[in-house]
């Protein structure tokens, strides 16, 4: 449990220290918002504040998976510049050290998404006690999952060049394709059957759901699928930890 | 009182001991065979060139490696299987730095306390008699990363023993600092060592390992010779005669004509004999070519490692020698 703890701590500490991070992680998920929001909205058929509404959780999903998939990133950096060696040489199981990445990850990735849930009464939109708490556990839930994306991926890089790899070829569709933009009724079956493979479209349905109380897929089989990808990526990231250097 | 019975075995087992060590990467052979035992309260340097196998065989010992042959065992601890054991008794300063520069020399060393297990109240503890011992007081509250390289060596050796460890691991631990800065952090080890602490160490500096009880010089993958540093000259035997001439080959031909076994480094022609001085003046009054510099010293770990393997270990501008370039694939 200490293990864990000191994981936690030494990534919120240095999230602490680095206010520039911070600073631009809480603004960014405004710029989604209302770049997306009003850009696309006008253009939509769903009308300025209906498409808003629509694309809120969608927003949400954007921001948690963006900001919990570059936290991870920073054990790439951390590789690199030889301090990942003094983590994995302290006396702490492995699955503490990838555990531990998940969840700072997901808390950091939970703090710019904190700003949009504020926004929540200025757009008009009001919910139940009951909702938002629904709404809360749902990006809890999100941003574990996006983070233990990130963590079982950074593990297993040497270098930072990949990173605009992973974002563009990774993280961009399968954002385009969780449905976090628009619906994926009309799209083609092919488009539909990649979605369901997509960790990103479960998480925004859930969320969605909490709001708009209108879900794509059972909720009870998206809270299922999120479970599963978190026990599973982060048995794999401990995987990687547990390998030392021998990789 | 199971405890008990365990130190009774563990007093009597060496700090580390390799048997029949193999490390392959693909189809390198990083190491080839290595047995060694290094004792409870000893500073062990292992010496050898760059690409000889050191931070290899220190990685496995340090658990971040596994062998590909043979085992590693750290206070009786395999060092595979029991990991998490032998990480409980070591500390480690790496070769690169390993602190987190915009965290503060405190908050450096309060964390690692939290990964070795440490309350959050004995972190803080233990770092402040760290900082105390280690004439880090001044510069607690400063970040890591704006320390001179002294100082971030010295925070990063208490990193190390903030947990005190049984056995203390140094990778090329003061390379580039300066001769005042790697006193000070000797003075340090040497204080761990007096509190009963044990040292391994890797460097190709000689100086770097002249400190050690006993040094082990490997060079490819090998363990060529092991002993004290004074065994270790003594396997040279006698004294060293070192000619700087205007053509250094030419002077090995001759000297080899003449029933002398010379080696050239980048300082020049090496001669090892038992009476060096004696030899010297024939050797100027017939060599062929003109001696710019001739000098006899007692025989160095430089001389040694040269003698065994014909290959420089570094020349004096810590550059490789030219026929120690030669000798790499």
């Amino acid at each position: 449990m200490r293990g864990l703890f000191a994981v936690i701590m030494l990534d919120l500490k240095r999230l602490w220290v680095d206010r520039v991070r911070l600073v631009s992680s809480l603004i960014q998920p405004l710029l989604y918002l209302f770049v997306l929001g009003s850009g696309l909205g006008a253009s939509s058929k769903m009308g300025g504040s209906g498409y808003l509404h629509y694309i809120y959780p969608g927003v949400l999903g954007l921001s948690l998976l963006f900001s919990s998939v570059f936290a991870a990133m920073l054990i790439v950096f951390d590789r690199q510049i030889g301090f990942l060696k003094a983590v994995l040489v302290a006396p702490v199981p492995r699955v503490a050290i990838a555990l531990g990445k998940v969840l700072s990850g997901a808390i950091q990735a939970l703090v710019p998404a904190t700003i949009l849930l504020l926004l929540l009464p200025l757009l008009g939109m009001d919910l139940s006690l009951l909702a938002l708490l629904e709404l809360i556990g749902t990006m809890i839930l999100a941003a574990v999952t996006f983070s233990a994306l990130g963590v079982a991926t950074a593990a297993r890089f040497r270098s930072t060049t990949v990173f605009p790899i992973i974002s563009n070829a990774v993280l961009l569709p399968m954002f385009f394709l969780s449905g976090a933009l628009y619906p994926l009724d009309s799209a083609p079956v092919w488009l539909r059957w990649l979605a369901h493979i997509d960790p990103v479209a479960y998480a925004v349905d859930l969320m969605r759901g909490a709001i708009l109380d209108r879900y794509a897929y059972p909720p009870l089989l998206s809270l299922a699928v999120l479970l599963g990808f978190i026990v599973v990526l982060t048995w794999l990231a401990t995987r990687v930890f547990a390998a030392g250097e021998d990789t | 009182m199971p405890n008990m019975a365990e130190d009774e075995v563990s007093s009597h087992v060496p700090a580390l001991e390799a048997r029949g060590l193999h490390k392959r990467y693909g189809a390198v052979h990083a190491l080839r065979g290595i047995d060694l035992a290094v004792w409870r309260g000893e500073i062990f340097a292992l010496l050898g060139p760059n690409g000889a196998g050191k931070t290899t065989l220190f990685s496995i010992f340090a658990t971040l490696l596994k062998p590909s042959e043979g085992t590693a065992h750290v206070f009786g601890f395999d060092s595979v299987r029991e990991r998490v054991a032998v990480r409980r008794r070591m500390g480690i300063v790496f070769q690169e730095p390993a602190l987190e520069g915009k965290l503060s020399v405190r908050d450096n060393l309060h964390l690692m306390g939290l990964f070795y297990g440490l309350s959050s109240r004995a972190a803080r503890t233990r770092s402040a008699e760290l900082l105390v011992t280690l004439g880090l007081e001044d510069v607690a509250a400063r970040e890591a990363q704006k320390l001179s390289g002294g100082q971030k060596r010295r925070v990063e050796l208490a990193r190390a023993l903030v947990t005190t460890p049984e056995v203390l691991f140094l990778d090329e631990a003061t390379l580039g600092l300066d001769v005042d800065a790697r006193r000070l952090f000797w003075a340090e080890v040497r204080r761990y060592v007096g509190a009963g602490g044990t040292v391994f160490l890797t460097t190709h500096y000689m100086d770097e390992a002249e400190p050690a009880d006993r040094i082990a010089l490997i060079d490819h993958g090998q363990i060529i010779a092991l002993g004290s540093p004074q065994e270790l000259k003594n396997r040279v035997g006698g004294g060293v005669l070192l000619l700087a001439t205007d053509d250094d080959a030419q002077a090995a031909a001759w000297l080899r004509e003449h029933g002398h076994h010379p080696e050239i480094s980048a300082r020049g022609v090496l001669l090892v004999e038992p009476e060096p001085a004696a030899v010297l003046p024939e050797v100027l009054a017939h060599l062929p070519v003109r001696t710019r510099r001739a000098e006899v010293h007692e025989p160095s770990l430089e001389d040694v490692f040269l003698k065994l393997t014909g290959r420089a270990l570094e020349d004096g501008n810590g550059k490789p020698a030219p026929r120690a370039q030669g000798g790499q694939p």
